[in-house]
C-alpha cells in the first residue's frame, strides 16, 4: 500500500514522514548517509579513490602524462578533472556527449578543488614539459550528493599519485622517466562539499537522497575544510533565512572533518 | 535481402534441399554462385578491383598516402577500412540503416588483417618512427544480394594485389624534417604480398548443416551464421558468429573444418582468377566487360 | 581534431610518461618474452583461470546490476526497463538489446578518449550477439532493453568478463531468459596456450608472431545448460585444429563459471526475500 501511495503523491508521502521529523530511509533531517572511501583500488590509474555515500558511488582515476605548458604560463602544470554522469548510473542519462547536469557539476567540481595543489610542482622544465593529471570521476549509482562524493574521491585520489621522476635532456629535448623513483603530490587544502536540499521552502534535508533532490525546491553546496569556507553554492530556488544558512554552514563544518579524517585513514590503511 | 517472406512449406523445402545436399538452384552445399572479377578500373586510385558475386557487386580502391606512424609500432605501416553502404545497393541502406552492418564490415576486416603473419605492415614503413605508408581501402557496395562479408573479401584481396606503391627513390634528412624523392616514373612501383591475406566464407546454419553462399530465401530460414578468415594455407585469422543464433559445439567444430576446406579452395580460385585478368590487362587493348567501360 | 566545449580541456597534446621509460626499464619489462610464460605474473599454471568474484544488484537507479571481477579486471553493468525502440517506423516482431561497453578513461594502460572509438563499438556488438540467443527477445516486441557496460579496469578477459556480467545484470533485471550465459578467454602463442590472459599476456599473443606459428586470442561465451555457443571470436592466425582445441577448453571454463554464476543470482534472491520479510 505504502509503495503505491509513494508512486502517487511523492510530495504527500514525504511530508507525512517528515511532520515526524523523520525521512523515509529513516535518518532525521539533518542526518547524514554513512560514508566510505577506499584508494587505491584502480591498479591502471595513477591515482584512484572510490567513495560510497548511501548508494550514491563515484569512482575517481588519475591518469598523469606528460605535455607543453601554455606560452603564457610557462611553469604551471595542468589539472584537467572531469565529472562524467555515464547512462549506466541512472536512467535520466543517455550515452553521448556528457549532459548539461555533467557539465555544470564538471564545473562545480573544478571551481571547488583548484586551489588544492600548487600547479608550479608539476613542472617538469620551464617553457618544455609539464605533468598534466587527468582527473576523471564516473558516477556509478546517481543517488543525490554526486557532486559530494566526486569532490571527496577527487581529494582522496589526488593524495595517492605518485608521479615518477624525470629528466630533461634540453639538447635532445627529450624527457627519460624513471619509474622507481616516485613522489606523492603535495595537497594544499583539503575541501569537502556537503549538499542540502529545501522541502517545501522550509525544512532543510542534509545529504539527499536522488529522489529528496528531484522533489526539493532548492538546493544549497557549502563546500568547506572544516574551518574555512571556500565557497557557497545555491542555484536559485525558494529562499533561506540566515539563520537556516547559519545552521546549514556549521554541519557543514563538522561533516567535513569527519569526512578529512576518513580520507586520512584510509589512505595510511593503505599504505 | 530481407523483405522476402516465406511460408513454413518452402522453408521446409529449402530445409530438405540442403538435407540431400541439392539446393534449389542446383548447387550442392559447398558451392559458391558464379562470380566474375576486375582489375584495375579506376584510374586515379593506386589499386582497384570490382567483383559481382551473382546478385552482389562490389567495387573496393586503393589509396596510399604518408603518415606518420603510430608511436607504439614505430615500424609498421596503416591500413585503414572504409565500408561505405550506398542506398543504391539496397532499400534498407537508407538514412544510417546500412551504418551498422558497414561497421561491422570494416571492423572484421580490420581484426582479420590484425595478426603480422596476415599482411606485412612492416613493408609499409619507409622510415622508422617517422614516415609510413597508409593505405586506405574503400569499399564501395553497388549493389546488394547477400553474402557481403565473402564478396568484400574477394574485392579487397584483388585490389591489394593490384596496388601500385610509388618506389622512394632518396631520403635525406633535414633536421627534423624528412625530405623524400619518389621516383619520377610513374610506372617505376612496387607491389604488395598478399599471399597470406585471408579471404572471408561466411557458413549459415541450416537445420543441422553448414552451407557457403546463401541466396536471400536460404538466409531467411536460417537463425545462425559464421565468418572465419581463412588464408590460403588453411589458417583461420579470425572467426566470429555474426547473426542472432547459437552453435552447438560439435556444428561449430565442424564448421571450422568445412570452412577451411572451402577458405583454401575460394583462395586458390581467386589467384588463378587474378592471374587470368592479369594476362588480359597486359594485352594491348584490354576489353572491358563491366559497367564502367 | 574538433574541440570538445563540454569538457575541460588540458593541453592540445600529452603523452603517456611510459613512452620515456630508461631503456635499462624497458628491457625489464620486455625482456625475452617467453619468460613471461612459464612463469606467470600471478602464479598460476597455464591452465590456471584467475579467482572470479560476481554480485549482482551493485547500482541502486537500475533495474537489473552486476560486478565482476577477474582478479584486476573490474566491469560494472546495469541494465535498464525495456522502452520502445526510439526512431523505428515499423514494428519490430522479436524485442531489442541494445548494447554500450564503454573502457574508463583511467583502465588501460594509455589513457582512453571519452567518445567511444572504434575497438569500443567492436566490443558492443560482439557483447550483443553473445547475449542475443539467451534472451527470449519475443517476450518484448517493439520495445529495446539498454545495457550499459563500463569496464573500470583492463587487466585482459574484458569481453569475456562483460559478457558474463551482463548476463547476469539481465538476470538480476528479470528480463526473461532461456539460460544465463558466461565466457571465457584463451591466448596461444605457439605451442603454448595461456588460460584467462592477463592483460601483458594477452598483448604477447597478439603480437609475439613467428612464421608458421599460432598465435591469437579466443574468447567463448556459453550457454551452460543447452551447451549452445551464443558467440565466439577469435583474432590472431592460428590452424583449425587448434582453434577446436582451444574451443574445447574455454567450454570447460564457462562451465566451471556456471555455477558460480548460478550462486551468485540465488544469494542475491534470498537476499532479497529476507529483506522484504524483515521490512
Amino acid at each position: 500500500m505504502a509503495a503505491q501511495y509513494k508512486t502517487i503523491h511523492p510530495v504527500k508521502y514525504y511530508r507525512d514522514f517528515l511532520a515526524h521529523e523523520l525521512r523515509p530511509d529513516g535518518r532525521s533531517p539533518e542526518k547524514t548517509r554513512s560514508v566510505t572511501v577506499n584508494v587505491n583500488s584502480i591498479c591502471t590509474a595513477d591515482g584512484s579513490a572510490t567513495v560510497r555515500i548511501g548508494n550514491t558511488t563515484v569512482v575517481c582515476g588519475i591518469k598523469a602524462e606528460l605535455g607543453k605548458p601554455r606560452a603564457d604560463e610557462p611553469e604551471r602544470g595542468f589539472m584537467v578533472p572531469n565529472v562524467e554522469l555515464p547512462p549506466l548510473c541512472s536512467r535520466l542519462f543517455r550515452p553521448g556527449p556528457p549532459s548539461e547536469e555533467a557539465q555544470s557539476m564538471t564545473c562545480f567540481v573544478a571551481k571547488a578543488t583548484e586551489e588544492m595543489i600548487d600547479l608550479k610542482q608539476l613542472c617538469v622544465s620551464a617553457d618544455n614539459l609539464v605533468w598534466v593529471l587527468h582527473i576523471d570521476m564516473i558516477c556509478l549509482d546517481y543517488d543525490g550528493c554526486v557532486q559530494d562524493a566526486c569532490v571527496v574521491a577527487l581529494s582522496a585520489a589526488l593524495r595517492t599519485v605518485k608521479l615518477p621522476s624525470v629528466e630533461f635532456d634540453m639538447e635532445t629535448k627529450t624527457p627519460t622517466v624513471d619509474l622507481g623513483n616516485r613522489r606523492l603530490i603535495d595537497v594544499k587544502s583539503s575541501p569537502v562539499s556537503t549538499s542540502f536540499a529545501v522541502f517545501d521552502d522550509e525544512i532543510i534535508l542534509n545529504d539527499p537522497t536522488g529522489e529528496e533532490e528531484s522533489l526539493s525546491s532548492a538546493k544549497l553546496s557549502v563546500v568547506t575544510d572544516g574551518t574555512t569556507i571556500f565557497s557557497v553554492h545555491k542555484p536559485g530556488g525558494s529562499t533561506l533565512s540566515e539563520s537556516q544558512l547559519q545552521d546549514c554552514l556549521s554541519l557543514s563544518r563538522e561533516r567535513a572533518n569527519l569526512i578529512n579524517k576518513m580520507i586520512k585513514v584510509a589512505i595510511s590503511s593503505a599504505h | 535481402m530481407a523483405g522476402v517472406l516465406l511460408s513454413e512449406a518452402e522453408k521446409t523445402f529449402i530445409l530438405h534441399g540442403v538435407q540431400s545436399d541439392l539446393r534449389n538452384d542446383g548447387r550442392s552445399k559447398q558451392d559458391y554462385r558464379p562470380m566474375e572479377l576486375e582489375l584495375d578500373i579506376v584510374t586515379h586510385a593506386n589499386g582497384s578491383a570490382r567483383v559481382r558475386l551473382a546478385n552482389t557487386d562490389i567495387l573496393v580502391g586503393v589509396k596510399t598516402e604518408i603518415d606518420v606512424p603510430k608511436p607504439e609500432k614505430p615500424d609498421e605501416g596503416k591500413i585503414e577500412f572504409f565500408v561505405d553502404c550506398s542506398a543504391n545497393a539496397t532499400p534498407e541502406f537508407e538514412g544510417k540503416g546500412g551504418e551498422d552492418l558497414a561497421t561491422e564490415i570494416s571492423n572484421f576486416l580490420s581484426t582479420s588483417f590484425n595478426s603480422g603473419l596476415s599482411f606485412d605492415l612492416k613493408s609499409l614503413c619507409i622510415l622508422k618512427e617517422i614516415q609510413c605508408w597508409k593505405l586506405y581501402v574503400d569499399i564501395l557496395i553497388l549493389e546488394c544480394g547477400g553474402n557481403l562479408f565473402d564478396a568484400v573479401s574477394l574485392a579487397v584481396k584483388a585490389a591489394l594485389h593490384n596496388t601500385m606503391v610509388p618506389r622512394v627513390e632518396t631520403m635525406a634528412m633535414d633536421g627534423g624534417n624528412v625530405d623524400l624523392q619518389l621516383s619520377g616514373d610513374p610506372y617505376d612501383c612496387w607491389r604488395l604480398d598478399i599471399k597470406n591475406v585471408p579471404c572471408l566464407v561466411t557458413l549459415t546454419k541450416i537445420g543441422e548443416h553448414l552451407i557457403v553462399d546463401p541466396t536471400a530465401e536460404e538466409e531467411n530460414c536460417s537463425m545462425a551464421s559464421l565468418v572465419l578468415a581463412v588464408t590460403e594455407d588453411g589458417r583461420i585469422n579470425s572467426l566470429s558468429k555474426t547473426s542472432v543464433g547459437s552453435f552447438h559445439p560439435h556444428t561449430l567444430t565442424e564448421g571450422l573444418k568445412v570452412g577451411t576446406e572451402v577458405g583454401i579452395r575460394l583462395n586458390k580460385a581467386l589467384k588463378e582468377a587474378l592471374e587470368k585478368e592479369e594476362k588480359r590487362l597486359q594485352a594491348d587493348k584490354p576489353e572491358r566487360s563491366g559497367f564502367l567501360k | 581534431m574538433p574541440v570538445d566545449n563540454r569538457r575541460i580541456q588540458g593541453p592540445e597534446v600529452s603523452f603517456p610518461y611510459c613512452l620515456f621509460q630508461q631503456s635499462d626499464g624497458r628491457n625489464k619489462t620486455n625482456s625475452n618474452p617467453s619468460n613471461l610464460l612459464t612463469v606467470r605474473k600471478d602464479g598460476r599454471a597455464l591452465l590456471d583461470h584467475r579467482k572470479i568474484y560476481m554480485k549482482t544488484g551493485v547500482v541502486s537507479q537500475a533495474k537489473g546490476s552486476a560486478y565482476v571481477e577477474l582478479s584486476n579486471t573490474k566491469v560494472i553493468c546495469s541494465v535498464f526497463d525495456p522502452r520502445e525502440i526510439p526512431n523505428r517506423v515499423e514494428y519490430s516482431q522479436h524485442g531489442e538489446l541494445y548494447c554500450v561497453l564503454k573502457y574508463a578513461p583511467f583502465s588501460c594502460k594509455t589513457r582512453r578518449a571519452h567518445q567511444q572509438d572504434s575497438e569500443e563499438k567492436e566490443l558492443s556488438l560482439n557483447l550483443k550477439r553473445a547475449l542475443e540467443p539467451a534472451v527470449c527477445r519475443h517476450e518484448f516486441p517493439n520495445f529495446q532493453v539498454d545495457i550499459y557496460v563500463l569496464v573500470l579496469e583492463n587487466d585482459g578477459g574484458c569481453l569475456a568478463a562483460a559478457i558474463t556480467c551482463a548476463g547476469l545484470a539481465l538476470a538480476d533485471a528479470h528480463v526473461p531468459m532461456y539460460d544465463l550465459v558466461t565466457a571465457a578467454s584463451l591466448g596461444v602463442t605457439g605451442d603454448t596456450m595461456v588460460m584467462d590472459p592477463i592483460e601483458e599476456e594477452e598483448r604477447l599473443c597478439s603480437q609475439d608472431v613467428k612464421e608458421g606459428q599460432n598465435h591469437g586470442l579466443v574468447t567463448v561465451a556459453l550457454m551452460g545448460a543447452h551447451t549452445q555457443i551464443t558467440q565466439v571470436w577469435q583474432t590472431g592466425s592460428m590452424t583449425s585444429t587448434c582453434v577446436s582445441d582451444a574451443l574445447s577448453r574455454l567450454i570447460q571454463l564457462c562451465e566451471e563459471t556456471y555455477p558460480i554464476a548460478q550462486r551468485c543470482l540465488v544469494k542475491s534472491v534470498v537476499n532479497t526475500i529476507s529483506k522484504k520479510s524483515t521490512s
